[in-house]
């Protein structure tokens, strides 16, 4: 094998083996270092305990025996190299303490972007893929107000919520800064529509995998994903969630380690707040606005920070009553005359006059509230 | 020892006219017909023999000669029976030549002598002219429906026969009691709530837009799409008798006038092919759906389902109102107006309110990209159909019936016709100012929605169209109202491809 390659480059082949669980990893790397446990895995050196075990199967001999030449130390190491990766194992000093401490600490690291944005206040910030417009707004105004109070924000740069989040905060412009955590390799972009968001968080903070460059994202790899966040964080937000929505495992993930979880309210009827709804059953902590997170952090809320003054002209008579037919739940134009006790011609001027005011947003000929709501 | 009968053939929707030469001889008997005739036209001389013998009349031993003149023309069909034995029997002598002048025969013979109807009675008929059609009994309001009276019919060909050799009388013209009446069309006022979509059909009906409905599954999209056609005013006598033809060539039951008067209503299934849909045919040209739904309306269930390559040939008879098919040695232009009306989920697994939704952008995307592009662009109407909410189910009496809003329908086609000399639909995007010019708070708003991005120039135009449509409907005056517009851009839902708002 290529001598010289340091110990980072086998623990960062290894990572991208075929049938290599994060349970294999860890005993691997637990008893040898990175260039035996490589030795090991080829059955090039004796195994002992799980590797032994594991090894006695023929498909996993096989499945390892055709990665080591798919992934040759040396050259995934330069691929991390030339994309600016670090790779961190946890002997290293640079290793997140957070994540070393954890109960199930990855067996190794690639991070792009800057470690020392975890020594700062952090807040998990994770949600739904299909969020709704109040959703949207709930992260957008989280993501803001914690990048003004200078509060860091981990979320997993998925659609929906998590990239709301983010968008967010990058557009603060304040002292709070994004980690993102990913189930993929770095070089990986899914989804591709967050190419741009990928590259931001990146530049002004920090993005951590699991997985070496070239590994793509697939199912299994998110729940893992899943307790990264949830051990960096200090609190997890939980914004929107279906009833077994992915988000439910982050909460599951930070209240296995007694960290606080917190979640927006929702309507009941709304299915999108199923999850959030539950969790607050259970005794997760209301959030309301980025004040009660960083109250939690007992951080002093600067309330008039991150509060903009409203622009929008208030909605007046027939507007109003349409604007509270529609705060709760989405309604179609046929729904809002029905409510509103209107004809269809006064709903569709209401509605038109709200919409150009910014009160009102519709999409497939259903109408809901955005922007912040109406007090 | 010659005859030559007067008949004529289908080709596309127009008839042909031919002359049936029959030529009996002494020689070697057989039975030959030559001048094109396709594989159903050459069978016919089975069907002729047996019918003459079984009719009780002479088929002799001898020579005959059938020609289908002019001979360079294909002929197809087995209308041509009818004329093969009747000149057959004057070449033979058992009709008097004389007897068939100024007559015209269409139509097939069973081995029993029995005459039936064909495909294509009227255009056939209407070529024949001036000859006096005789027909088989089932094609007579058919026939009638296009010449008026004159028209003669026969049972069989015995009956036929006697006729002409005037033994007997000629038949009697079956009556109208005979012939079953039109189902009526679904009524309006079966349809719960669906306020918006209710009054999107009405406007495509008064304005002759085409319409989308976009909803989820069980919203009721098909129900209201099968109730457009009885809001579209009687087809004037120029379009009832093209249609009349259209339905006639493609051998679709004809109403019991004879002619279609009722807008038509056709709903082909997502799988049908392209010359299904737009007609074609190596030889005869048979007239597709959307030429049978010349003045009605085509419904196009689950557009999205349709193979692109079919929705495509959809786009030049929209334009144009005629489809143009042209084949290697034939090509034919057959009418092809037609209101359409499609319907498509909003995303994969059906929509609903915001939130409802299981699929993510990219299925959305991938979903809608089959549908959009220039056909989507057609549709002045894009209207959501939600599944009525419990309160509309349960409120007290239907809506509006039918009668009510084809009236202000007709209403409406009729100012618009008074003022303009089209439908709304019709205007030219140049002439838009000139013939449905907006009042200041309607060019305002537009202008608003224009500088924020969230109309296109396309939308722009046709949302005026529709907004015209609504005033000629609301009776509203020369100018188009703020009003109007902003229903009008309610009738024109985006599709949410992505959650920064798409436009128009």
């Amino acid at each position: 094998m290529s001598a010289g390659c340091p110990p980072e480059a086998y623990a960062a082949a290894l990572a991208g083996f075929e049938g290599m669980t994060l349970s294999r990893l860890a005993a691997l790397l637990r008893h040898h270092d990175p260039e035996q446990a490589w030795a090991v895995a080829l059955r090039q050196q004796p195994a002992t305990g799980l590797i032994a075990h594991v090894l006695a199967k023929r498909e996993v001999r096989d499945a390892w025996q055709r990665s080591a030449a798919a992934r040759r130390p040396d050259e995934v190491f330069a691929r991390c190299q030339e994309l600016a990766v670090q790779v961190l194992l946890p002997s290293s000093p640079r290793f997140p303490g957070l994540l070393a401490a954890d109960r199930q600490p990855p067996p190794v690291l690639f991070a792009k972007g800057d470690l020392s944005v975890l020594e700062g206040r952090r807040v998990a910030v994770v949600g739904t893929r299909n969020a709704t417009a109040a959703g949207r707004e709930a992260a957008r105004q989280l993501g803001a107000g914690l990048a003004t109070a200078g509060v860091h924000v981990v979320s997993g740069l998925a659609r929906g919520v998590d990239g709301v989040v983010h968008r967010a905060l990058l557009a603060a412009e304040g002292e709070g800064r994004p980690v993102g955590v990913v189930a993929c390799g770095l070089d990986v972009v899914y989804p591709r529509e967050h190419r741009d968001l990928w590259a931001a968080v990146a530049n002004c903070g920090l993005l951590l995998s699991e997985m070496p460059p070239g590994i793509g994202p697939e199912a299994f790899r998110f729940p893992l994903r899943n307790r990264i966040i949830a051990a960096l964080a200090e609190v997890v937000v939980v914004v929107e969630s279906r009833e077994r929505g992915g988000s439910l495992i982050t909460a599951a993930e930070a209240l296995d380690r007694s960290i606080p979880v917190m979640a927006v309210p929702g309507p009941p009827t709304n299915r999108a707040a199923a999850g959030t709804n539950s969790l607050l059953r259970d005794g997760a902590a209301p959030v309301l606005d980025a004040g009660d997170v960083l109250a939690s952090l007992a951080l002093e809320p600067e309330r008039a920070a991150f509060e903009m003054a409203e622009l929008r002209a208030r909605p007046r008579a027939e507007d109003h009553a349409v604007y509270e037919v529609l705060r709760h739940e989405p309604r179609t134009i046929d729904g809002v005359a029905l409510a509103a006790g209107l004809s269809l011609v006064d709903a569709a001027m209401a509605l038109a006059r709200l919409e150009q005011a910014g009160w009102v947003g519709g999409a497939d000929g259903w109408f809901e509230c955005v922007g912040s709501p109406l007090r | 020892m010659l005859a030559a009968v007067r008949s004529a053939t289908v080709f596309g929707v127009e008839g042909r006219p031919v002359t049936v030469e029959v030529h009996v001889a002494t020689g070697i008997p057989s039975f030959q017909i030559v001048g094109l005739p396709d594989e159903a036209c050459r069978e016919s001389r089975d069907r002729v023999r047996a019918a003459v013998l079984s009719s009780g009349l002479q088929w002799p031993s001898c020579r005959v000669t059938v020609n289908l003149a002019p001979s360079g023309q294909r002929k197809g069909g087995s209308g041509l029976d009818l004329p093969i034995a009747v000149g057959f029997l004057a070449a033979h002598g058992q009709v008097p030549v004389e007897a068939l002048a100024g007559l015209g025969f269409v139509g097939e013979l069973g081995l029993d002598g029995s005459m039936r109807p064909v495909p294509g009675i009227a255009p056939m008929v209407a070529a024949m002219q001036p000859c006096r059609p005789v027909v088989p009994v089932p094609g007579f309001r058919e026939a009638q429906g296009v010449v008026g009276d004159g028209v003669r019919v026969a049972g069989c060909l015995r009956e036929l026969v006697d006729a002409l050799n005037v033994e007997a009388p000629w038949p009697e013209p079956p009556d109208t009691e005979l012939f079953e009446e039109e189902p009526p069309v679904p009524d309006l006022a079966d349809v719960r709530g669906q306020a918006m979509a209710r009054m999107a059909l009405e406007v495509a009906a008064a304005g002759g837009h085409h319409l989308l409905l976009v909803g989820s599954p069980g919203s009721g999209k098909t129900m209201l799409a099968m109730r457009l056609s009885g809001l579209l005013p009687p087809l004037d006598a120029a379009t009832s008798l093209a249609t009349t033809m259209v339905h006639s060539a493609a051998g679709v039951r004809l109403p019991a006038g004879g002619l279609v008067r009722r807008a038509p209503f056709r709903a082909p299934h997502h799988s049908s092919s392209m010359v299904s849909l737009v007609g074609g045919g190596s030889t005869s040209l048979r007239p597709g759906e959307i030429s049978l739904s010349h003045g009605g309306v085509l419904f196009l269930d689950e557009l999205g389902e349709f193979a692109p390559a079919v929705l495509d040939g959809l786009r030049q008879p929209l334009e144009e109102g005629v489809i143009r098919l042209a084949r290697a040695r034939v090509s034919a232009t057959l009418p092809a107006s037609f209101l359409l009306v499609a319907a498509t989920n909003p995303c994969p697994c059906g929509g609903g309110p915001p939130g409802q939704c299981d699929c993510d952008e990219g299925a959305r995307l991938r979903y809608l990209r089959r549908l959009s592009g220039p056909l989507l662009d057609r549709f002045d109407l894009r209207v959501g159909v939600t599944r009525p909410e419990v309160d509309d189910l349960l409120a007290s009496g239907g809506g509006e019936p039918t009668a009510v809003v084809a009236a202000r329908v007709a209403a409406a086609r009729q100012r618009s016709l008074e003022r303009i000399g089209m439908t709304p639909a019709a205007i030219p995007p140049g002439r838009l100012d000139d013939l449905a010019p907006l009042a200041d708070a309607a060019r305002n708003r537009l202008r608003d929605e224009l500088e924020r991005d969230r109309l296109t120039g396309r939308g722009y135009h046709r949302i005026r169209r529709v907004a015209r449509s609504i005033a000629d409907l609301r009776g509203d005056g020369e100018l188009v109202e703020d009003e109007h517009v902003v229903l009008a851009m309610q009738m024109r839902v985006s599709l949410r491809v992505s959650h920064r708002a798409s436009a128009a």
